[in-house]
């Protein structure tokens, strides 16, 4: 009991966070992959280039965990 | 008396190798390829040509990032304004194609232009396509891709070349794309430098391109490679040329950006093809951790052999290069245009 319990708690959570992941996800590549187009032509040094690019990995982690 | 003909005719070779070595011009750089490099480089000095100011907004460049010439006229793809601004080989500025949109005729973030049999191609990054306009900036139909265009080359027959940064979300993902005009696809090829830190990926797959003179292409790492690939304009690597050592990497360990320390070995800023000859512009160290746009661009022959060093007023970050002219974009996104005294 207390194992189907955990599980089917687990399965919700799992559903209720995947489900606007899953509609999010093209806009998050899409936006991932502006960004970092965006900042590759930037033309900056590149260590500001390599700050930028690390910004938008963050900025794709969090919109696909929808945070 | 036998051996005594044998060593007198060897002599006879060593002495007549020895000649040779001396007389025949080039004999020195066969032996010992580097041999120019020892010696001091002829430093050409850029003079700078006064561009004519435009009572026009249009003439200021917003972010310029590619520069095509086609006869009397230069295309700058301009991605902030999301236009092509033509200027003659003065500097004057003649018109801007495009603006800013997604329909036909309209341009989001061009980053590169190129000129083909009477029409003006412009990679399309943000709308994923090539767009083709005429002479006059009328559009001029184009086609759809599935990635995001970065530059644009003419290459022989018809067809171009584009590139793509890798995104690591398309599987078999390549940076060299090869279309017909008519947005067929020919050829496919050079596969992204994969690893489980992007941001690393992203410096190592950094490549500039330029067209060759018999329609076929140069490809060159921006890091981590001193060689300049040749293919064909079928997509067939030609050559692999290694750059002479006299031209350095520029190494720099950048600081923790949430990968850990990124060593980098700069190689090339931007490039250009012209008149059988490399022109490879190294970046500069910037306070002694960073990587910039350089003042000098280096004149490599198609043996790889560094010729001579053009040094620059200021740092370009984009150049063309056609005979003794230098068009140039420096640190303000401004046209800057220098002669060449050799």
């Amino acid at each position: 009991m207390k194992k189907f319990l955990i599980l089917s708690l687990a399965s919700l959570i799992l559903v209720a966070s995947a489900a606007p992941a899953v509609n999010n996800q093209t806009d998050c590549n899409t936006n991932h992959v502006k960004c970092r187009e965006y900042v590759l032509n930037l033309d900056e040094p590149w260590y500001k280039v390599a700050v930028m690019l690390t910004g938008c990995d963050v900025a794709f982690g969090k919109c696909m965990l929808g945070i | 008396m036998r051996w005594r003909r044998k060593r007198r005719s060897g002599s006879w070779i060593a002495a007549l190798f020895l000649f040779f070595l001396v007389t025949v011009p080039g004999w020195e750089l066969f032996l010992r390829p580097s041999a120019l490099a020892a010696q001091p480089l002829p430093h050409w000095n850029a003079r700078e040509t006064a561009v004519p100011p435009s009572p026009s907004d249009d003439a200021v460049l917003g972010r310029p990032l590619a520069l095509a010439l086609d006869g009397e006229r230069l295309y700058i793809a301009d991605a902030l304004d999301c236009a092509v601004k033509v200027f003659s080989t003065e500097g004057r500025f003649l018109r801007s194609i495009g603006r800013k949109g997604q329909g036909p005729g309209e341009l989001s973030f061009p980053s590169g232009v190129c000129v083909s049999g009477g029409l003006i191609a412009v990679a399309d990054k943000l709308n994923f396509r090539v767009q083709l306009f005429d002479r006059e900036g009328k559009a001029a139909g184009g086609f759809k891709l599935p990635f995001a265009p970065d530059r644009i080359l003419a290459l022989n027959g018809r067809r171009f070349l584009v590139t793509s940064n890798p995104t690591a979300k398309r599987a078999g993902e390549k940076l060299l794309h090869i279309y017909d005009r008519e947005g067929g696809i020919i050829w496919e090829g050079l596969e992204p430098r994969t690893s489980l830190d992007p941001v690393k990926d992203a410096f190592r797959n950094m490549i500039l391109v330029c067209a060759g003179s018999e329609g076929d292409l140069y490809v060159i790492f921006r890091s981590g490679e001193r060689t300049v690939r040749r293919y064909s304009s079928a997509g067939n690597l030609v050559e692999a040329i290694d750059v002479d050592p006299a031209y350095a990497f520029r190494n720099v360990e950048t600081p923790d950006a949430g990968h850990g320390r990124l060593k980098l070995a700069g190689f090339c800023w931007a490039a250009d093809f012209d008149a059988g000859f490399f022109y490879l512009s190294p970046p500069e160290v910037l306070d002694g951790k960073d990587l910039g746009p350089g003042r000098t661009i280096c004149v490599v022959d198609p043996r790889g052999i560094l010729r001579s060093v053009v040094g620059l007023p200021c740092a370009v970050h984009r150049f063309l290069v056609a005979g003794d002219r230098i068009f140039a974009i420096d640190d303000e996104g401004s046209l800057r245009i220098f002669e060449v005294d050799r």
